[in-house]
């Protein structure tokens, strides 16, 4: 029963949670100066070109109403949640109109899943192993070694150290692609090969930033675990020091980053907007990015109304979860 | 200054490491050089024949939207400069419009210019095969008058009466009120047109032009579409076979290189990389700082300019500062003149593109064809223009001091000697930087100053102004608030620079939310600048905080409306139309309407690895205008390289 009711009360926060995000985001854009009428015209006019005042106005008219902008904030709002929640239905894109939000996430946001998540999973699981070895046998030079190589590339800048990997392998030693182009069948064997190909260089560039992190932090709670009183009564009971490694404190430090590895799960969800400008990437990030710039309300609550259920979704599975990793949690 | 620093250090960073690819790669080949002939290109057509464009507007969330007439289409990537077309062109060099799909210019067919007969050109093909005739282009303005969810529907209703076909390929047109320049409504000024593009009816006809895809595109230019990145960042585009029966075909006679590829590399130092590699054959729109690498790292690419100053300076916008009018302290002359008088232009010039910059008094741009109607003729009447105490503020050195700076910088030596080409280069002069001066318009109207200098409101609070400027867009207009912001600081007042998005930028404009902002009001192309500064009549002022459909600084004068009056009526061709135009421009630099400074330099680079011929200062046969309509008539005229 106390299951029962804790599984309530926590979906209930979730839908909290989601609701209160979503509502944020539909208002906030609005009440920053700006909105997607005065940018589309901005942009026309900033060109140069000649529009006379009678087609600035009309054009601004007639963008208003095909924006749906026209009524009170709460008709807005009504209107924005009745189409959300009985057709999952974000509306047309305003910078792209008349291009459904749902298509341009759905091509957004699949690219962005496959690079972040790969890159999250490879960096957690490579720097983990590596924060484990290097924190278990920590008096080790080599230990020393990688830990000061992690803090040296950890503090570079993203930017600097992705700019720094294309200059070296795609413009001095050209082995890997200068810009993002994908070829081949969608879902093709070459069109696979060329997208793991094209996906490379931003692959290690994430991974190469986050790994750093992983290792730091993994070899800082290793180093910790290995001196609390069950690693000490294991190894006087004689437990192998494979086991203890392994099973005693690799199980225990680990909990934390499983904390930190779901959370960043959710934040994959809003794309990796450096990444894609640097690269040429097709993903999420630049997509919000834009729909930020060009004051494309729609788009915004489409591309970051799934971040948000993505991480509250993340958390609230974490919850669920967290008795079967540790056991030293149970609902109550 | 950190972004500063940090876009410094990138370029350090490119050119060290640019310089290691040179040391470990083949030399660059010389100019005189023919390219391998061999290459392919990664979209798989031979490199010698694909001519590479940088595209500028980024990667394409819907690269298959076609439809001209919606509001989220992608002009770019080659759809406006080479698949569209208009009944009238720009030549960009005189600023004069030239048939295209049109056969001649239009008629008026009565004194009230209220009926005009429009010839096309006989033998012009759709790409489909489908002749271009006049059903094509009644249909397309029909299609504005009947459809109220086009954004062009407001405009075609007010404008247009009735249009219909006489024949195969004569239309006649009536519009509801004198429109003395029909052509410059209907066909291509600055960029493009923005109210029409013909589009073909036997494609058309059945679908909803509010949500058509339009895809793929039926081009009526000499290139047709290929080929496009599913993930938006290239475009290919084909010479058509039949580019004979184009409009390009028939006036220039040639088409252009058989191939073209607008592709997105990625960021500036990606851009600069791609360049340098011989991957891009012109770039659109880069910084000072990036041109000076190019220059120093490839021996084929090359500016407008061969030399110093690089940039071409022809831009038909171009860059100030403008205030609200409407708003104390900026609705008073004395203060915009002082603001004005307090700006140390040179030092500006230099703080914003390295000097590389051609000034402008006026309120039109200092492209060649304009500063040879209006900036040049009226030196005379800025020389002797007085302020009301008798002051003359025009101070025409500007050139000749600058030219004395480059000199002493030791970067000198492609500029000209003579002082008429350095006018040409430099600009016909600006207004004195005369602190004292600024000083006593300022007091003249009760500011004071305080024990540190700084001037003081009449009511004597502090006086501070905050310019917006545009953040991560339009770099020189960013460049140039920070430069005139440090001016006014040093003059006492308390100026600071507001860095904002896009949205936020031109709401703030269109709204007059603001005191003064880093803005480019200032457009036009030649002699004819009615159409470009219509919009500034007083009876388009709206309340502040109300979007204004014109005359966005809410600058109200009686004399200004009284000649935008007279100007209406004239035609282009009208003798009067010149000298009206000097009157009004005589005017809104005596009432100091807005601060207008520099003309817009533009950076855009051109590699000449594979092709030849492109636009340049020595081979001005147009401008460096890679991105506006009219791209169709210069590609034209680039060649391969033998």
């Amino acid at each position: 029963m106390a299951v029962v009711r804790f599984l309530a009360v926590r979906l209930m926060v979730y839908v909290l949670v989601v609701w209160i995000g979503v509502t944020i985001i539909f208002f906030v854009p609005r009440f920053v100066p700006g909105n997607p009428v005065e940018v589309m015209m901005g942009k026309l006019l900033s060109q140069g070109t000649t529009m006379d005042p009678v087609l600035v106005e009309s054009m601004r008219k007639t963008l208003t109403e095909l924006f749906g902008l026209e009524g009170t904030l709460w008709e807005q709002y009504s209107s924005f949640l009745s189409r959300v929640i009985l057709t999952q239905d974000f509306g047309p894109s305003l910078s792209y109109y008349p291009t459904p939000v749902s298509m341009l996430v759905a091509r957004a946001l699949p690219w962005s899943l496959g690079l972040l998540l790969t890159a999250l999973l490879t960096s957690w699981l490579l720097g983990n192993l590596i924060g484990l070895l290097a924190g278990y046998y920590n008096k080790k030079n080599l230990s020393k070694l990688i830990e000061t190589g992690a803090m040296i590339v950890y503090p570079i800048p993203y930017y600097i150290l992705a700019l720094l990997l294309v200059i070296l392998f795609a413009y001095i030693w050209p082995i890997f692609p200068f810009v993002f182009q994908v070829s081949g069948t969608p879902g093709s064997w070459p069109w696979l090969q060329s997208v793991a190909y094209n996906s490379f260089l931003p692959l290690v560039s994430i991974v190469a930033v986050s790994l750093g992190w992983w290792i730091i932090s993994m070899k800082a709670m290793v180093i910790d675990t290995k001196e609390e009183d069950f690693v000490q009564y294991a190894r006087s009971r004689g437990v192998s020091d494979h086991k203890i490694m392994l099973g005693y404190v690799a199980r225990t430090a680990i909990l934390p980053q499983i904390t930190v590895l779901a959370l960043s799960i959710g934040g994959v969800f809003g794309g990796a907007l450096i990444t894609e400008i640097l690269f040429g990437y097709p993903g999420v990030g630049s997509l919000i990015y834009k729909a930020i710039l060009g004051s494309d309300y729609n788009l915004m609550l489409g591309t970051i109304s799934i971040s948000i259920v993505a991480v509250a979704t993340a958390t609230l599975v974490l919850d669920l979860i967290y008795p079967f990793i540790d056991p030293r949690i149970r609902y109550k | 200054m950190k972004k500063f620093l940090t876009v410094a250090l990138l370029l350090v960073l490119i050119s060290v490491l640019s310089a290691c690819a040179g040391a470990a790669a083949p030399a660059t080949e010389g100019s005189d050089a023919a390219p391998a002939g061999d290459e392919m290109t990664f979209v798989g057509t031979p490199r010698r024949e694909t001519l590479i464009l940088d595209n500028l507007g980024g990667t394409l969330e819907r690269p298959d939207f076609f439809n001209p007439y919606a509001p989220g289409v992608d002009m770019g990537r080659g759809f406006h400069e080479v698949c569209l077309d208009n009944l009238w062109e720009i030549n960009t060099t005189t600023g004069e419009q030239f048939p295209s799909l049109a056969a001649e210019m239009p008629k008026a067919l009565n004194e009230e210019y209220t009926s005009f007969e429009v010839k096309l050109r006989e033998g012009i093909y759709w790409d489909d095969g489908v002749e271009f005739t006049a059903d094509d282009v009644v249909y397309t303005l029909q299609l504005g008058l009947t459809n109220d969810k086009l954004p062009i529907h407001g405009w075609s209703i007010d404008y247009l009466k009735d249009v219909r076909a006489v024949d195969k390929y004569t239309v006649v047109i009536d519009t509801n009120r004198s429109q003395p320049r029909f052509s410059k409504d209907l066909g291509a000024t600055i960029w493009d047109a923005t109210r029409f593009w013909p589009v073909p009816k036997h494609i058309w006809e059945n679908q909803d032009p509010t949500t058509f895809v339009a895809f793929p595109p039926t081009c009526i230019a000499q290139y047709k579409y290929s080929k496009h990145d599913p993930n938006g960042n290239w475009t290919l585009w084909e010479l058509r076979e039949d580019w004979e029966r184009t409009a390009v075909g028939m006036v220039a006679g040639k088409p252009g290189p058989k191939y073209l590829l607008w592709n997105f590399v990625g960021t500036e130092e990606k851009r600069i990389l791609a360049m340098i590699n011989n991957d891009v054959d012109i770039l659109q729109d880069i910084t000072p700082e990036s041109m000076e690498v190019l220059n120093n790292r490839s021996d084929t690419v090359r500016a407008w300019h061969a030399g110093f100053p690089y940039a071409d300076f022809d831009d038909p916008c171009e860059r100030g500062i403008a205030f609200n009018n409407s708003q104390f302290p900026y609705d008073q002359w004395q203060v915009r003149w002082a603001l004005a008088l307090a700006t140390d232009i040179k030092n500006v010039s230099l703080g914003t593109f390295a000097g590389m910059l051609r000034v402008s008094p006026l309120a039109v741009p200092p492209v060649a064809a304009v500063q040879n109607a209006y900036h040049k003729p009226l030196v005379e009447r800025l020389l002797a223009m007085e302020l009301p105490d008798g002051y003359k503020p025009f101070d025409p050195t500007f050139a000749t001091a600058m030219a004395e700076i480059f000199n002493e910088q030791g970067v000198g030596g492609d500029l000209p000697t003579t002082e008429a080409e350095l006018i040409d280069l430099f600009g016909v002069g600006w207004w004195k930087y005369d602190v004292d001066q600024a000083a006593k318009l300022l007091e003249e109207v009760g500011f004071t100053r305080n024990a540190e200098g700084k001037w003081l409101l009449p009511d004597g609070t502090p006086w501070s102004i905050a310019i917006n400027a545009p953040v991560d867009f339009e770099v020189q207009s960013g460049r140039l608030a920070f430069a005139v912001a440090d001016s006014w600081s040093k003059f006492g007042v308390d100026a600071s620079v507001n860095t904002m998005t896009g949205g936020s930028f031109w709401n703030a404009s269109s709204t007059g939310e603001y005191q003064a902002g880093s803005y480019w009001p200032g457009c036009a192309i030649g002699p004819d600048i009615y159409p470009n500064v219509s919009f500034w009549h007083q009876k388009f002022i709206v309340e502040t905080g109300q979007p204004a459909p014109g005359n966005q600084h809410r600058h109200k004068s009686d004399e200004l409306a009284r000649i935008l009056d007279e100007l209406e009526k004239v035609t282009s061709d009208d003798p009067r139309n010149v000298e009206l135009s000097k009157d009004l421009l005589m005017q809104m630099a005596l009432e100091m309407h807005w601060i207008p400074m520099f003309g817009t330099s533009k950076f855009v680079p051109v590699n000449e690895t594979y092709f030849t011929n492109y636009p340049t200062a020595d081979n001005y046969y147009e401008g460096p205008w890679w991105w506006w309509s009219n791209f169709k008539y210069i590609v034209a005229q680039i060649e391969p390289k033998q």
